[in-house]
């Protein structure tokens, strides 16, 4: 079965047959084993050996693996499933850019933004204290602000939407 | 020797003191916050007390409850470890006053290092070096110039209710001190409503070098040298090592020498840390003294063969210091801090359970942890999960053992900063020894923003694509893989709701 790998933003086209794999040109003999009582898996791709600790995130397919020293987000998904997820993909997109939520329990210290700012992918917008460390929280992407849910110096829940861009 | 003592502390420091005890043969009292329970520290202590809920100012700052607990299970003695109440001169003298043994300096040497401003006026009468500075407004361009060409070039003019860089400029040659300053002036009146400007001198390519001291209660105080501290973030120290790159055997001595002045001059006793800035000349300026066992002390060890906690011990309860004379280094040490950090995410703090932790082992590892599989880890305390820590012969081994010990670590279930730390250890710069204070927060950008491999990433894509057509029923008999903890939950409900259906 052909699965397209979204390695952090980069397509790869991986074809697999039981214990074979094929990626372009090259192909390579594959297993994959798991340690009894851990989460570690053990990938091997011809002769090199990866340890590898995958966890799910959100849909089907999309995980975070660490391999070895590294961290990816990674979606692994067939043909048919990657057109149909990149179609919702283009859609959600022209609803427009996605909240910033809080990303963990924690403190309101600080909102940088007023309404009718624009911000740009990445731009801090508010700061938050957890750990009894002050926190950055930036646009998940560019936008105008539409509302502000945020008040300084309240405490917010995991998720809690607090700047809403439009 | 004590028969027993209360650790007023958590988390790895704890369970780093409950070990030096039961090597010295003391009896060790744990005390923990309802969120650390069935914490290691708790588990591996002879006698545990509870102090309160998991709020810091409920528990583990409670000096009245740390005391009775003391007394209570026959304590004779308190170590602080470091943080929580480490450093409170009451606390200090509390203990003195219940007629406990306090592992740490005596409350007035706590005093007269508290202060910054204190501890600067004690180093200057001691001749110890520090950054040269003026306490009063500079009152016009022709006293910055005088005062600027007795410190030398470059100076730093500084806004006396300044932060965040605002009203400072950095003054390469007296021509340039007159325009400075009235920039500096106006940049301080509209930030902070006042225009007050000192002078001090500019400390170019600074790096954090500090002094490991020893005193006992006979009037010996050792030097046990450097440790290198630059690599840090929003002043948090991220990797330690010792020595230091920078530090000659002659500079060793001299630092070590400034280092045992400033204790003594505070009437100094147990383990301290002498902080100073080292420039790129090889000219040093103290700039603080730690009163506590520091978070990185195990560095030291390794390279001094010492086990500094036993000696905290050993000191409070009256023992000599067998050395003489300063010691010098052997080999190499290095220090990751293992912190609950998402990394790659602004430094996040990450929270939830670790599923699953993989400790490192084997030649030189040293893992100093708090937390094991099935911990929790809350927003209530400090991020840092565990140290690791490596010794080998030398810098470029140590390096290579770090980076070894690093990848054999698997925690699953929080983000942590082990990928930071592989990221800086790969750096070129880090590698050579090249970096300041300034060098992680500058370099952060490039080390988080490297690219992985194309190797790396159809490894990457490779073990996805099985990964996920075994999780699709692709492969019979294989368990699928686990969601994150809230996911499996959710399952679990799901699971329950099926039964009763």
């Amino acid at each position: 079965m052909k699965y397209i790998v979204d390695v952090e933003g980069t397509r790869v086209e991986v074809d697999l047959e039981g214990e074979h794999a094929r990626v372009g040109t090259a192909a390579y003999l594959v297993h994959l084993s798991t340690i009894e009582g851990t989460p570690v898996q053990v990938v091997t791709i011809g002769d090199a050996v990866h340890r590898v600790v995958a966890r799910r995130s959100g849909a089907r397919g999309s995980y975070v693996l660490r391999v070895d020293g590294a961290r990816y987000a990674v979606e692994a998904l067939d043909e048919r499933s990657r057109a149909i997820r990149d179609l919702s993909a283009a859609a959600e997109g022209a609803r427009g850019p996605q909240p910033v939520v809080a990303p963990m329990p924690g403190l309101v210290v600080k909102v940088h933004v007023a309404v009718g700012d624009v911000v740009t992918a990445g731009q801090p917008v508010v700061a938050m204290e957890a750990m009894k460390m002050e926190n950055e929280l930036r646009a998940p992407s560019a936008g105008t602000v539409h509302a502000i849910r945020a008040t300084p110096g309240s405490a917010v829940e995991k998720g809690a939407v607090l700047v809403e861009l439009r | 020797m004590f028969n027993s003592l209360l650790i007023a502390n958590r988390g790895e420091i704890a369970l780093r003191i409950v070990r030096a005890c039961r090597e010295l043969g003391v009896r060790s009292v744990a005390v923990y916050s309802d969120a650390d329970a069935r914490a290691p520290h708790v588990r591996e202590a002879d006698a545990a007390v509870r102090l309160g809920p998991a709020p810091s100012s409920e528990s583990y700052l409670k000096g009245d409850l740390l005391i009775e607990a003391a007394h209570r299970t026959g304590a004779e003695a308190i170590h602080p470890g470091y943080g929580f109440l480490s450093e409170r001169e009451w606390f200090a003298r509390a203990v003195r006053d219940a007629g406990l043994a306090w592992v740490g300096p005596p409350a007035e040497a706590i005093a007269a290092m508290g202060s910054k401003t204190a501890a600067r006026q004690l180093a200057i009468a001691h001749d110890v070096p520090v950054v040269p500075g003026t306490t009063e407004a500079l009152t016009d361009a022709i006293e910055a110039a005088r005062i600027a060409q007795q410190f030398g070039y470059p100076v730093l003019l500084k806004a006396a209710a300044g932060g965040g860089g605002k009203g400072m400029r950095v003054v390469r040659e007296p021509g340039a001190i007159a325009g400075a300053l009235d920039s500096a002036r106006r940049e301080a009146q509209n930030a902070f409503g006042d225009d007050a400007v000192y002078i001090e001198k500019y400390i170019e390519g600074p790096r954090h070098v500090e002094i490991q001291v020893l005193a006992d209660t006979h009037g010996r105080c050792i030097s046990l040298g450097e440790r290198e501290c630059s690599i840090q973030r929003r002043h948090q120290k991220m990797i330690e090592e010792a020595p230091s790159i920078a530090v000659s055997a002659e500079l060793r001595r001299a630092m070590g020498a400034a280092a045992v002045r400033a204790a003594k001059a505070a009437g100094y006793v147990n383990a301290g840390t002498c902080e100073f800035l080292l420039d790129r000349d090889g000219k040093f300026y103290f700039l603080e003294m730690n009163t506590r066992i520091q978070v990185e002390h195990p560095v030291t060890e390794l390279v001094t063969g010492l086990d500094l906690v036993a000696w905290q011990i050993r000191i409070a309860a009256g023992e000599r210091l067998p050395f003489t004379s300063s010691i010098d280094p052997r080999g190499w040490a290095i220090e990751c801090r293992i912190t609950s950090e998402d990394t790659a995410n602004g430094f996040l703090p990450s929270t939830g359970r670790i599923d699953y932790l993989h400790a490192p082992g084997g030649p030189g590892v040293r893992w100093d942890s708090g937390v094991e599989s099935g911990s929790e880890v809350g927003l209530h305390y400090d991020p840092m999960l565990a140290k690791l820590i490596v010794w080998a012969p030398n810098r470029e081994q140590a390096i290579a053992r770090m980076k070894r010990a690093l990848e054999e670590l698997v925690i699953d279930g929080v983000e942590t900063s082990r990928e930071f730390h592989l990221r800086v250890l790969a750096d070129p710069e880090f590698r050579r020894g090249a970096f300041t204070i300034q060098w992680l927060e500058e370099r952060l950008p490039t080390l988080l923003g490297t690219a992985a491999s194309p190797a790396a990433i159809e490894a990457a894509a490779i073990a996805a694509a099985m990964i996920a057509h075994r999780d699709r029923g692709g492969v019979r008999g294989a368990p699928p893989t686990a969601g994150g903890v809230a996911e499996r939950a959710w399952d679990r409900m799901a699971r329950i709701d099926g039964h009763r259906a």
